[in-house]
């Protein structure tokens, strides 16, 4: 296009406010392409649960335990298949009055063979689950967490607990790394680890009872009588329990996904707006400074059209050159997300598939519109101008 | 489909007819121009002269075809520009006029070959034939050692030239120059004027040049004075005065 130079030259003389306006839809569609990719991650791990799970917790609260006592009755429950214990240990490296959160990964008590047959998708050789389930202070680890640690089996390593303070420090055995595959069963967390309930409950004199439980029934189209048949089975004793499919709870665990999800979309949008209107003020000063140039390239026989054209064409090429380098920061981030601190640990919850191709595209699209719409006001001021109107104030 | 505009009576490359202009200003309205006929003939240089305000400005628009009178005709080169609409008008400035301004107006971002290239931009000329173009009309006006230099490095003589070099790169039949030194040293107000002789004389460009200088008014053929909107004098009375 015989235009691009003149375009190409206008940006690189005001090279501070080109960049500056480029920055600033840079951090506004890599703001956009990371916040949509968490929530995509975060919405596609609301709904990729077994709905033959049903996790049954305290009625009150997840504050308060479930009495151990209730998973023996709960079996008794026609349809349902398995019950497991599932406990937080919060276990961490350092002591008791340092922690080192930063290296923090989430560490759970489960009855193992319940729980790993209700959960197959923590893929484990016959040798190493039978080497873990015979060791009393065996764990299994997920690759990402053995990776990061560089862990192989027979490893032993140390954790205390926030939780139970005093009965730490717990030793573990490494018994098994097991592996995912996210074909079968995408978004199988890769960073977990898992030791039996019975070392707990053990190591705090039999008063570790039960965060939650983990009920596989057979029929997932008797999930919500199931659940009611529990909760009712306990609902006049001193602790009543709230059953609700593992979907359901995870979404409530993640606290209340629906408004978090709102919340996110509501500041990303502020933001985009608010540098939508810094991004057009800066194209309605580069325009107002070349009233001049604008009335010259009149005279000369530029068409209205053509002016406002070349105006909108080098707010496209800020916004496009803004959105694809917002793209590429976003890209290295989502991909580099699960591994920083903390943060990390929390995302690795849920699947990492990358800046997806429906967000890039809309990320690209939302830069593109951004600089039509900043220049748009300007380019028509342009068109409707009067060459002798703006001749009279050079 | 376009209609072709034909001549209707017309007197010259530039004839202006009976044109009045009235700018309105809320509900007060100002006769800028009030019943002005002029003719210009082919290869003519015509001066027009009178104090600010007197209406110069405006009838140069005209006949460049960047503003309509409110009433009367305007014919340039064969075509009655006030009857052509905003885009036909910009399209015919491209091919037929070539504007120079007092204060040079070229773009400070562009070299002196790009800025003169700008209207060939216009055209379907290739890259290579505008550049050769540009060079051919900076040699015209003496300034080709000057082509990759930007208007920040030129002297105002030298930002005129390339200015003059730019409004006659697409050849147009009738040159228009406001005030065209009167932001220049007298040197070079007369290598300009000088260069405006050639462009006349040598290549048969028609003039139309509005000035306060009568040094530069008496370069033209044909020098009048316009005040309040009205032509007060003709060619003879001005030749009877002196000041050519």
């Amino acid at each position: 296009m015989k235009f691009l130079p003149l375009i190409l030259k206008h940006l690189r003389h005001s090279w501070i406010r080109t960049t500056s306006t480029i920055l600033a839809i840079v951090a506004c569609i890599f703001l956009f392409c990371t916040l949509q990719t968490i929530l995509v991650a975060i919405d596609w791990g609301l709904h990729i649960n077994n709905s033959t799970r049903l996790v049954v917790r305290n009625g009150v609260s997840l504050m308060y335990y479930v009495p151990i006592t209730y998973k023996e009755k709960i079996r008794t429950i026609p349809g349902v298949k398995r019950v497991s214990t599932f406990n937080w240990l919060l276990g961490f490296f350092g002591s008791d009055t340092n922690p080192d959160w930063t290296k923090f990964f989430p560490n759970h008590a489960v009855d193992s063979e319940e729980y790993l047959a209700m959960y197959p998708e923590y893929i484990l050789s016959a040798a190493e689950k039978q080497a873990f389930l015979e060791d009393r202070r065996g764990c299994i680890v997920g690759p990402d967490t053995a990776k990061k640690y560089n862990w192989k089996i027979g490893d032993i390593f140390q954790l205390r607990s926030q939780i139970f303070p005093e009965a730490g420090p717990f030793e573990f055995v490494i018994e098994g790394i097991y592996k995912v595959d996210n074909a079968l069963y995408p978004g199988t967390h890769s960073g977990m680890m898992l030791f039996h309930y019975k070392y707990l409950d053990d190591a705090v004199h039999g008063n570790a009872q039960a965060n939650t439980l983990v009920v596989e029934i057979e029929n997932p189209a008797r999930a919500g009588d199931i659940a009611k048949a529990i909760d009712q089975m306990f609902e006049n004793s001193d602790r009543p329990t709230h059953t609700e499919t593992e979907n359901a709870f995870r979404a409530g665990f993640i606290s209340m996904a629906g408004n978090l999800t709102l919340l996110l979309r509501t500041i990303g949008m502020a933001v985009i707006f608010t540098i939508l209107l810094a991004t057009a003020n800066t194209m309605s000063m580069a325009v107002r400074e070349r009233r001049k140039e604008i009335a010259i390239l009149k005279t000369l026989g530029f068409g209205s059209g053509l002016v406002m054209a070349l105006i909108l064409i080098e707010a496209l090429f800020l916004g496009a050159s803004g959105g694809a380098l917002g793209i590429l920061l976003g890209q290295m981030t989502i991909k580099a997300l699960p591994n920083f601190p903390m943060i990390g640990d929390a995302l690795r919850q849920y699947p990492n598939p990358g800046l997806s191709l429906a967000v890039g595209a809309a990320g690209i699209g939302m830069a593109m519109l951004m600089g039509l719409a900043a220049g748009f006001v300007p380019a028509l001021t342009a068109y409707r101008s009067r060459i002798t109107d703006m001749l009279r104030t050079i | 489909m376009t209609a072709e505009i034909k001549p209707i009576h017309q007197n010259g490359m530039v004839d202006v007819q009976n044109v009045r202009k009235i700018y309105r200003r809320d509900s007060q309205e100002i006769t800028v121009l009030n019943g002005i006929d002029a003719q210009v003939a082919e290869g003519g240089f015509f001066a027009l002269m009178g104090p600010s305000g007197s209406g110069k400005t405006t009838l140069l628009n005209l006949i460049a075809g960047i503003d309509r009178p409110t009433s009367g005709k305007v014919f340039v080169a064969g075509t009655d520009v006030s009857q052509l609409s905003e885009g036909r008008l910009a399209g015919w400035r491209s091919v037929n006029i070539g504007f120079i301004f007092q204060f040079y107006n070229l773009i400070p971002v562009l070299t002196a070959t790009e800025n003169v290239q700008l209207p060939l931009l216009l055209t379907r000329l290739s890259k290579k034939e505008r550049r050769e173009r540009a060079l051919m009309a900076l040699n015209i006006v003496g300034l080709t050692d000057r082509a990759d230099h930007y208007p920040r490095q030129l002297s105002g003589g030298q930002e005129q030239r390339v200015a003059i070099a730019r409004a006659i790169v697409t050849d147009p039949k009738v040159l228009v120059a406001d005030e065209p030194t009167g932001d220049l040293d007298s040197k070079s107000a007369h290598e300009i004027l000088d260069l405006f002789d050639a462009l006349n004389n040598d290549l048969k460009k028609t003039i139309v040049m509005v000035t306060h200088d009568p040094r530069a008014a008496a370069r033209a053929k044909i020098c009048r004075h316009l005040d309040k909107g009205v032509m007060i004098d003709s060619e003879e009375r001005e030749l009877k005065d002196g000041v050519r």
